[in-house]
C-alpha cells in the first residue's frame, strides 16, 4: 500500500494532493505539463520534500512533516522510472540493472541483471552501452533496473512519452502485463489520457497541483466531473447558457448559437460534453431522421483516418469532433467545405457547470 | 577577381608592417624619426639606466629601449644571434669572452660596483662569519651570472672548512641579482652577495655588511657595441655616455664607483 | 567548386598552415638542433636528473592535492546554486589571468615569511620559501584554477537525473557522486587534468620568486633550463625535449581517455537501429 499526501509550493504551482494505492493496483495520475504530476512522484521517492507531506509504504512511515521523519531516497525502497530513463552511460545493460544489487557478490548480480534482461528480451545486449540501444531498448533496461532489487512501490514517469509511436504500443503492451504481474503499488504519471486508462487500475486526473477526479477510466470518461476532465478525456466540448425546460429535459442555448438538450440537470453557464464517436453525421441538405434531438449545423475542416474509423474536424459555431467509420465517410462522400448536420441523442449528452 | 585583390591587400599590409622600421644600411633613420637604440644591460643597473635613460635619448634624438637580465644570459642571446646595440656586463670577462669570438667591439671598463654581503635590516648577522651557523639560509648567483661568480671567487679564498659551511648554507641560486634581493626583501633568505648599489636600490629594506678588504674582488664592469647592431653610432654615444654623461652621473648616484 | 567560389575555403586553409607552422617549427627545433645521442648525454648530467626527478615529484603531489581538493569544490559550485555564486566562481578562475610573476608576488605576501600567515606557518614548523614544499604551493596555485574551471563546467553538463537515479537506487549523495558523477563527468575532469598538470610542468616565474632555485630541492625543468641556457644550451635544448615529449604523452593519454568513455569523444560508432 501506498498513501501520499502533499501540500507544497513549487514555483508558481500549489501543489495539494492525498492518494492512496493498493497493493497490486496501478493508480495513474493523468494531467497536461507543469500540473504537478511528476512532483507527486519526486515527493514520494524523498527527491522533494513537501512544505506539509505524509508517505506511507509498506507499513513504513517515509516521511511525516508534522513529526520530522524523513527517510532520505536511498532508504526508500522505491523503483522509479525516469521519463528519460536516466540510464548510467558509462556503465553497460547488466550493470545499469545491477546498479542497486551492491549488497550481492558479482556473480549473483550479473546472473540476477541477465535473468531480468532476458525477461524483457534483451538478453543479447547484456554488454551495450546505452548510447548504442534504440530507444525501446532503453526503456526495457530502464524497467528491468527498477524491478531489480524488487522494490515495495514502483513510480513511473510519463514511461512511453519518449517512444515514437510504433514501439509505444508494444511497449505500453508489455508495461501492462509487467504491472499486473507485480504485488507492488504502481503509482504513474501521463499526459495521455488513453494511456492512463490503458495501463492504470483507477486514473487521477491532476490539474493545477490539486486532484480534480479519481476513478476508473471509464467513470471518468462517462461522468466527467468538470469540463476540464471531459476534455481531458476526449470528449467534445461546447460552452452555453442552460435552462430547465418544460419538458423535463435542459435546453442548452450554445454560445454563437445553436441549441442542444440534454437529459442531464443544470442552470446557467455550463459546458456540454459528447463523445465524438456518439455524433452521427449527415449531408446538410438532408432532413435530419431518427431520435436524436441535437443537430448542429456545421462545415467539414479536416478528415483524419484512424485504422477503420475516420475523425472528422467540424466548423460549427463552435468547433465539433465527429468519429464515423471509414465506409461512411466514403459513401456520404465527404470532403474537406462538405456541410453536414452533427446529430447525438439529448441522452449522450453531459453537463457540467463552468 | 576578389581573390586577387584580396591576396594583394595582404600582401601590402604585410609589407607596410616589416618594412618599417628596417634601415636600409645599419644607419641613423631618416630625418625627423627617431633612432631606436636596444640596450641590454645586466640587472644590478636597472634602477640607474632607467633613471638616465630618457635624458641620454633627449640629448641624442633617440628612444633607449632597455633590458636587464643576467649578464650571462644576455650574453647567450646575442651568442644565439639576437643584436642589441649596446652590451653591458657586470665583469669584464663575459664582454672579453664576446669580443674574442667578434660578435663585440673592443669592451671599455666604465664602472665599477662593491661586492658586499647583504641581510635583511633587522637581522642578527653581523659579519661573513656569521653565515657558517647551522640555520642561516643564504642565496647567491648561479654560477654564470657574474654575482654568482663573483662571490664563488669571495668564498673560494676562506679557509676550506668555512667556505663549506658557507655553500652547504646556499638555498637558492637565483638567475640574476634581483632575484635575491628579493628573497632578501621577503626574508625567505637570511643572507645574500649582492652589489652595493643593490642594496642601495632596495631602500631601507637591506642593510649591507662590507667585506674584508683581502677578500673584496675586483668588480668592473665593461661595455661595447654588438657588432652588425643597427645603430652603432648611437650605441657608442651610449657606451661613451657611461663614462661621462647623464648616465655616469646616475651610475654614481646608485652607488657605483667611476670607470678604473 | 568554381574558382570563385573557391577562394574562402582556400583562405581557411591558407591560415591553418601558418598556424600549424607557427605552433610546430619551435617545437621541432627543439629536436632537429641536436643527435639523439647528445640528448642522451646531456640527461646524464647530474643537474639534469635530479631536475626531473623533482619536477614529476612536485607535480604529482600538486596533482593529488588538486584532485582531492578540487573535484568535490567543483561539484559543490556545479550543483547548487547559492548567494554569491558568481563571486565564487570568479575567485576560483582569477589565477588563470594572473601573470605568473604576479601569482609569485601573490604567494610572497601571503604565506611567504614576510607575508599575512608567514608567521602562523612558521610558528607550526612549515618551511615554504627556498624549500620542495614551496615550489608544491606554487604549482598548486597557479594549477589548480585549470582543473577546477573544467570540473565546473563537466558536472554542471552532466544530467541531474543521473544523480538523482542513482539515490532512487540506493545510493546516498556520496556514494552516488563517486560511482555516478565522476564517471560521467569523466572526459571534462581528464581535460581539466591535463591542462593543471600542463601548467604545473612548465610553472617557471611564480617557482623561482617563491621558492628560488636550488638543485634537487627547489630547481624543476623549467628553472634548470633557464639556468642552463646560458652557458650549456645543449643540455637546456636536452631538457626541453624531455619536457616537450613528456607534456605530449599526457596530451594523448587524455586523448585516449576520451575516446573511450561512453560519453564524450571522437569516433564513436553510429547508434543501433531499434528492434
Amino acid at each position: 500500500m501506498l498513501a501520499v499526501e502533499a501540500r507544497t509550493r513549487l514555483g508558481t504551482l500549489e501543489l495539494d494532493v492525498a492518494l492512496e494505492v493498493a497493493a497490486g493496483e496501478c493508480l495513474a495520475l493523468a494531467g497536461l505539463s507543469g500540473a504537478g504530476k511528476t512532483s507527486v512522484l519526486r515527493v514520494a521517492a524523498g527527491l522533494v520534500r513537501p512544505v506539509l507531506g505524509v508517505v506511507q509504504a509498506n507499513g513504513e512511515t517515509w516521511l511525516d512533516t508534522e513529526r520530522g521523519v524523513d527517510v532520505p531516497p536511498e532508504e526508500r525502497s522505491c523503483g522509479y522510472m525516469f521519463q528519460e530513463y536516466a540510464l548510467f552511460p558509462h556503465l553497460s545493460a547488466w550493470q545499469n540493472v545491477a546498479y542497486p544489487l551492491r549488497g550481492l557478490p558479482r556473480g549473483q548480480r550479473r546472473a540476477r541483471a541477465q535473468e531480468l534482461l532476458e525477461r524483457f528480451g534483451l538478453g543479447e545486449l547484456a554488454d551495450a552501452r546505452p548510447r548504442t540501444l534504440s530507444g525501446g531498448e532503453r526503456q526495457r533496461v530502464a524497467l528491468a533496473r527498477v524491478l531489480a532489487r524488487e522494490p515495495s512501490v514502483l513510480l513511473l514517469d510519463e514511461p512511453l512519452s519518449a517512444l515514437d509511436a510504433r514501439t509505444r504500443a508494444g511497449a505500453a503492451r508489455e508495461l501492462a502485463a509487467v504491472l499486473r504481474e507485480v504485488d507492488t503499488p504502481a503509482l504513474l504519471v501521463t499526459h495521455d489520457f488513453g494511456e492512463a486508462a490503458q495501463l492504470g487500475d483507477r486514473v487521477g486526473v491532476i490539474d493545477a497541483g490539486r486532484i480534480v477526479q479519481e476513478g476508473t477510466p471509464s467513470e471518468l470518461a462517462a461522468a466527467p466531473r468538470s469540463a476540464f476532465v471531459a476534455d481531458f478525456t476526449g470528449a467534445v466540448v461546447l460552452t452555453g447558457i442552460a435552462h430547465t425546460g418544460a419538458d423535463g429535459l435542459t435546453h442548452v442555448q450554445l454560445d454563437g448559437g445553436g441549441v442542444v438538450t440534454s437529459t442531464d440537470g443544470g442552470e446557467g453557464a455550463v459546458a456540454v460534453s459528447v463523445y465524438p464517436w456518439e455524433i452521427a453525421i449527415e449531408p446538410a441538405d438532408e432532413r435530419p431522421h431518427g431520435s436524436a434531438q441535437n443537430h448542429i449545423h456545421a462545415e467539414v475542416v479536416s478528415i483524419t483516418t484512424v485504422g477503420n474509423r475516420v475523425r472528422l474536424g467540424l466548423a460549427g459555431p463552435q468547433p465539433l469532433a465527429a468519429e464515423i467509420t471509414a465506409a461512411s465517410a466514403e459513401r456520404l462522400a465527404l470532403r474537406a467545405g462538405a456541410r453536414v448536420t452533427a446529430s447525438w441523442k439529448a441522452a449522450a449528452t453531459r453537463l457540467v457547470p463552468h | 577577381m576578389r581573390c586577387v585583390l584580396a591576396l594583394g591587400a595582404a600582401v601590402v599590409a604585410l609589407g607596410a608592417a616589416c618594412g618599417d622600421d628596417e634601415d636600409e644600411n645599419g644607419g641613423a633613420a631618416t630625418a625627423g624619426e627617431r633612432a631606436r637604440v636596444v640596450v641590454s644591460a645586466a640587472a644590478s643597473m636597472t634602477d640607474a639606466l632607467e633613471a638616465c635613460a630618457p635624458d641620454f635619448g633627449d640629448q641624442e634624438n633617440a628612444d633607449v629601449r632597455l633590458g636587464f637580465a643576467g649578464s650571462d644570459e644576455l650574453a647567450a642571446q646575442i651568442r644565439e644571434g639576437v643584436k642589441p646595440d649596446v652590451y653591458a656586463a657586470a665583469n669584464t670577462r663575459i664582454p672579453g669572452e664576446l669580443h674574442d669570438e667578434g660578435l663585440l667591439e673592443q669592451p671599455v671598463e666604465f664602472a665599477t660596483n662593491e661586492f658586499v654581503l647583504a641581510v635583511p635590516k633587522d637581522s642578527g648577522i653581523d659579519s661573513i662569519n656569521d653565515l657558517t651557523a647551522g640555520d642561516v639560509k643564504i642565496a647567491i648567483g648561479s654560477e654564470s651570472v657574474p654575482i654568482g661568480s663573483y662571490t664563488r671567487e669571495t668564498l673560494a679564498k676562506l679557509p676550506p672548512e668555512q667556505e663549506q659551511a658557507i655553500l652547504a648554507n646556499v638555498r637558492s641560486n637565483e638567475p640574476d641579482v634581483k632575484g635575491i634581493v628579493g628573497k632578501l626583501s621577503q626574508q625567505a633568505a637570511d643572507a645574500g652577495f649582492v652589489y652595493l648599489t643593490d642594496v642601495n636600490a632596495a631602500g631601507e629594506q637591506l642593510r649591507a655588511i662590507e667585506l674584508p678588504a683581502e677578500l673584496e674582488p675586483d668588480v668592473t664592469y665593461g661595455a661595447a657595441v654588438v657588432k652588425g647592431a643597427k645603430e652603432p653610432m648611437k650605441g657608442r654615444a651610449f657606451v661613451d655616455g657611461l663614462t661621462d654623461g647623464p648616465c655616469a652621473d646616475a651610475l654614481q648616484a646608485a652607488g657605483f664607483g667611476a670607470a678604473p | 567548386m568554381t574558382l570563385r567560389r573557391a577562394w574562402f575555403p582556400a583562405l581557411l586553409g591558407l591560415a591553418l598552415a601558418v598556424a600549424l607552422t607557427f605552433l610546430t617549427l619551435p617545437i621541432l627545433a627543439i629536436f632537429v638542433d641536436q643527435s639523439p645521442a647528445d640528448l642522451v648525454t646531456s640527461l646524464g648530467e647530474p643537474g639534469a636528473l635530479d631536475a626531473l626527478w623533482l619536477s614529476l615529484r612536485t607535480t604529482a603531489i600538486s596533482m593529488a592535492i588538486i584532485l582531492a581538493v578540487g573535484t568535490p569544490a567543483a561539484y559543490l559550485v556545479a550543483t547548487r546554486s547559492f548567494r554569491g555564486k558568481a563571486v565564487v566562481v570568479t575567485l576560483v578562475e582569477l589565477p588563470l589571468v594572473l601573470p605568473p610573476a604576479v601569482a609569485g608576488i601573490a604567494l610572497l605576501a601571503a604565506v611567504g615569511p614576510a607575508g599575512i600567515l608567514g608567521g602562523t606557518i612558521e610558528a607550526v614548523g612549515i618551511e615554504l620559501a627556498l624549500e620542495t614544499a614551496g615550489v608544491v604551493v606554487a604549482l598548486t596555485f597557479v594549477a589548480s584554477p585549470f582543473y577546477v574551471r573544467q570540473g565546473m563546467a563537466a558536472f554542471a553538463a552532466v544530467d541531474r537525473t543521473l544523480l538523482d537515479a542513482s539515490r532512487t537506487l540506493g545510493d546516498s549523495e556520496a556514494r552516488g557522486f563517486v560511482r555516478v558523477m565522476i564517471p560521467a563527468a569523466l572526459p571534462g575532469l581528464a581535460a581539466g587534468g591535463a591542462l593543471a598538470l600542463g601548467r604545473a610542468l612548465g610553472e617557471f616565474g611564480a617557482t623561482l620568486m617563491f621558492a628560488g632555485s636550488f638543485e634537487g630541492i627547489t630547481q624543476t625543468v623549467p628553472l634548470a633550463i633557464y639556468d642552463r641556457f646560458a652557458t650549456d644550451f645543449d643540455s637546456a635544448l636536452a631538457l626541453s625535449a624531455i619536457l616537450v615529449a613528456v607534456s605530449a604523452a599526457i596530451l594523448l593519454a587524455v586523448k585516449l581517455v576520451q575516446r573511450d568513455d561512453s560519453l564524450g569523444g571522437w569516433g564513436e560508432g553510429p547508434a543501433r537501429a531499434g528492434r
